[in-house]
């Protein structure tokens, strides 16, 4: 089982994180029993506007987070 | 809908950094040199990340802070700082002027117009049924591939139909696409140009442009440097805004943090709805059909332009009746009269309707969720530390619904039922091409006796293009906040006067 953290905050929102959100989402239908989507409040990482959207894979913390980052780590634990 | 509507890219991502950054500028009242270090901070790698050269990818910016602060985006061609054309802007009419919608010309990278091209999937095959199906004899057949001839091609599509090997495709501008009221031409340079006399600023080219070549105005700078010079700034919110801050930020916490960035009230435009319905009805209950043959609804902007510049023998049965950011605006400066009213809202084309004579002494400003949700980063609010929670609680259920298409009609509808006993027949136009297309059909007289929704954004308000959700998302968000109501219907409503009802 994946622990997907995502911040869900209106900073990250702005930059990107609905869109992560949305496609991990996408992703657990396929996956039903292997990940798991927990939205946090502010993970305080996003200082500067630059390092937002935060996301948690398991125990990885990623930063300026991208869909395609985040679905491939999550991918790579699933495999 | 357009293919990018929801889907976050780096186009977004500048757009709005632009916002915040002039959020930033406009909050702690920096000088006008401030803003000639936007592009730099902006674009701040070696070499070029998305155009031929970094100065070109900073022009653009430049060009996008011009239209940020509500200017022309025009680089003049003469030398000139852009802080000091800012300066000047800033010191004489300081106003969003129309057009509202623009082309940034130079970073539009000319895609060609509507045309069918043959891909490397051809297999030039015996059959060759792509040039014996072609009416025009635009297909031939040369050594490795079909070729089509685009100056006979008339885009009838018959070879696109006929080829086994799925090799033709069609192939559109995709801000020309996403125009329902074909308001995108081409310049003498091939660039695409907007058409002021057929655009309807329903924006959305904006979403569609995947060079991220066309920008609207904004009233950014302006609102908040209104609210540092501590005018009574007082917000009025459309229904679409659940949800659009981020799935953990009730709509509490958007009314807290609101007022934390220095709104002295929120309202929601739904309060503005509810009027609109019953006024509507009342409308629809005594004109049609005697007065008029059909009802056309007056909330969205768009809507109506479309009817003022493509279809104008119908603008009389289009209901003249006030929009409803104008009712919820009129309630709140009744007992405030020298407050400022900021709309905040998923819609382009409200600007454009705030600047209208009739509207300018009741609206002072219009933003969008994208623009308020980058004014909140550059205001260091983030909305789920956000610790106060304020109720919000003027709309009844209908009214609430009014952002998702069919929402308009479905109110108008249940007020004629309960209150005058009349269940007339509905017509829903969901999006630009299908708002053309009903008013076509209003004109040829098809829809006599109909009430009229019409709705530029697929999907309704959910859909436009200032949200930051995706559009099926923000419905469900619309729905779930419309059920919290504690009254079903707009004439229940207690915050409206009797007289209202």
């Amino acid at each position: 089982m994946v622990k997907v953290k995502i911040c869900a905050g209106s900073h990250c929102s702005l930059v990107g994180a609905l869109n992560i959100l949305e496609t991990l989402e996408e992703l657990q239908k396929e996956y039903p029993d292997q990940i798991q989507i927990e939205r946090v409040e502010c993970l305080d990482k996003c200082e500067d506007i630059k390092k937002a959207p935060v996301v948690k894979v398991d125990d990885e913390l990623i930063t300026s987070a991208q869909n395609q980052i985040v679905i491939s780590k999550v991918m790579e634990r699933i495999k | 809908m357009s293919k990018l509507k929801g889907i976050y890219t780096d186009i977004v991502k500048i757009r709005r950094m632009v916002f915040a950054e002039l959020a930033g500028l406009a909050l702690k009242d920096a000088k006008c040199e401030e803003f000639d270090k936007i592009p730099y901070r902006i674009i701040d790698t070696e070499e070029a990340t998305y155009r031929s050269s970094i100065f070109k990818e900073r022009a653009i910016v430049a060009a996008r802070v011009r239209m940020g602060l509500g200017m022309d985006y025009e680089i003049n061609q003469e030398h000139k700082l852009l802080s000091e054309g800012i300066r000047d802007f800033l010191n004489n009419d300081n106003q969003l002027k129309e057009p509202l919608v623009n082309v940034i010309r130079f970073a539009c990278e000319k895609c060609p117009t509507n045309a069918h091209f043959v891909t490397n999937n051809c297999r030039k095959c015996l059959a060759h049924p792509c040039s014996i199906v072609c009416p025009v004899d635009a297909v031939s057949i040369e050594e490795h591939a079909a070729v089509i001839d685009q100056e006979k091609c008339i885009n009838c599509g018959k070879c696109k139909e006929a080829c086994p090997y799925e090799a033709i495709v069609n192939y559109e501008r995709p801000c020309a696409a996403a125009c329902g009221v074909g308001a995108i031409e081409s310049d003498d340079y091939n660039r695409a140009r907007i058409n002021q006399n057929k655009c309807v600023s329903c924006g959305q080219c904006i979403i569609a442009c995947p060079f991220g070549a066309i920008a609207d105005k904004s009233m950014i700078y302006q609102l908040l440097k209104s609210i540092n010079r501590g005018e009574d700034v007082r917000a009025i919110i459309a229904p679409s805004f659940v949800g659009q801050f981020g799935p953990l930020v009730s709509a509490e916490k958007i009314v807290a943090a609101l007022k934390k960035l220095g709104m002295k009230e929120v309202r929601e435009v739904s309060l503005g709805a509810d009027f609109a319905s019953l006024h509507e009805a009342e409308l629809f209950a005594e004109d049609v059909p005697e007065e008029q043959p059909y009802l056309g609804t007056s909330c969205c902007p768009s809507w109506t332009y479309i009817a003022d510049k493509h279809v104008p023998e119908v603008r009389e049965n289009i209901s003249e009746s006030s929009s409803p950011m104008i009712f919820a605006a009129q309630s709140v400066k009744e007992n405030n009269q020298d407050s400022k009213v900021v709309f905040i809202g998923p819609c382009v084309s409200k600007k454009l309707e705030a600047l209208s004579k009739k509207v300018k002494d009741e609206v002072d400003f219009v933003i969008t969720f994208e623009e308020l949700a980058a004014i909140f980063v550059a205001a260091d609010i983030e909305l789920t530390k956000v610790d106060a929670e304020e109720e919000i609680n003027d709309a009844s259920y209908y009214g609430r619904a009014y952002a998702n298409a069919g929402g308009v009609a479905e109110a108008i509808r249940q007020n004629l039922k309960e209150k005058y006993e009349i269940d007339p027949p509905i017509t829903k136009a969901d999006g630009l091409a299908d708002c053309k297309k009903t008013l076509m059909k209003a004109k040829a007289g098809v829809l006599e006796g109909h009430l009229i929704e019409g709705m530029a954004c697929e999907g309704g308000c959910v859909g436009g293009p200032g949200t930051l959700l995706a559009t099926n998302r923000g419905a469900k968000n619309v729905s779930k906040f419309a059920d919290q109501s504690p009254y079903k219907f707009a004439f229940e409503n207690d915050k409206l006067n009797e007289t209202d009802k």
